[in-house]
């Protein structure tokens, strides 16, 4: 019993976490979307109509998704959605290392541009893990409460 | 899925909003206006009446950088900005450039230099291509 309590306050608190991280992350970038544009732009994957797009749009959507984590409303697909944009993040900070291109990352917003490509990546890795437990507690907790 | 969905959708409206309080300070078409950019060839051609500015890091501008250019970068924004001040002048044409094409440190000195600086400058150019293309037309 004080087995699954311990649990369950251990995911709520990764929760608040990986939820705090992205509202403080997605404001940054909302707070700056040009910058942001640019540093979409930088991956040279997209146009740059389509960053300017993004650096508008994706900011709001990891706060909302941070405020469906920490609320627990709309959880599974906040949690869904987070994982992709990780995902996404990953592939294209691999990709532009390995096309050398010089980046700024502009997943943590503008303020990790001094931040190396391990460190980007190791965050990264960091909360794709956190959010990878966050749904593997989900799943546990839906089946238990099915039983 | 839709939760998902859900999610998605709400967060168009601030993006929206955001788009249209933002539309007449970022241009959908270019990252930097074209009339903003400046060729290798351009920017020689300005000869004394131009400030070269490095905009890459201090270590990149220690091994090499343009003749004549004068280290700017944001990491030391502070420090060095007084030393270009002491000699620019509002007629001189500023080019700035960083290490290539896809990096971004030019196009944000130039931005500081337009919006930030006291007093704002006129006349601020980014190199197109950067410190590659200009290693490639010396030889």
């Amino acid at each position: 019993m004080a087995q699954v309590a311990t649990v369950k306050f251990l995911w709520r608190i990764v929760d608040l976490i990986v939820g705090g991280v992205f509202i403080c992350t997605g404001a940054i970038k909302a707070f700056d979307p040009i910058r942001f544009a640019s540093d979409i732009d930088n991956y040279k994957i997209l146009p740059w109509a389509i960053a300017v797009g993004l650096a508008f749009y994706l900011p709001w959507l990891e706060i909302f998704c941070g405020i469906a984590l920490i609320l627990r409303r709309f959880y599974l697909g906040g949690l869904s959605i987070l994982a992709g944009l990780i995902s996404v993040f990953v592939i294209a900070t691999v990709a532009a290392k390995v096309r050398g291109l010089d980046i700024t990352c502009g997943c943590f917003g503008h303020a990790s541009k001094k931040w190396n490509f391990s460190t980007h990546l190791g965050l990264d890795l960091v909360l794709f893990g956190l959010v990878i437990f966050l749904l593997f507690a989900w799943g546990r907790n839906f089946s238990a409460s099915q039983r | 899925m839709r939760q998902a969905l859900i999610l998605v959708a709400l967060a168009f409206l601030p993006g929206i909003g955001q788009a249209i309080y933002f539309r007449d300070k970022v241009s959908w078409k270019l990252p930097v206006s074209a009339s903003e950019m400046v060729t290798v060839v351009q920017a020689r051609a300005w000869g004394e009446n131009a400030i070269w500015i490095d905009a890459r890091p201090d270590e990149e501008f220690a091994r090499d950088h343009v003749p004549g250019a004068l280290s700017l970068n944001e990491d030391r924004w502070n420090e060095l900005l007084p030393q270009f001040l002491a000699v620019w002048s509002p007629e001189k044409k500023i080019v700035v450039y960083c290490s290539s094409q896809s990096c971004n440190a030019s196009r944000e000195v130039a931005h500081r230099l337009r919006n930030q600086a006291q007093p704002p400058m006129q006349n601020v150019f980014v190199l197109e291509g950067g410190w590659e293309e200009w290693l490639k037309s010396r030889q």
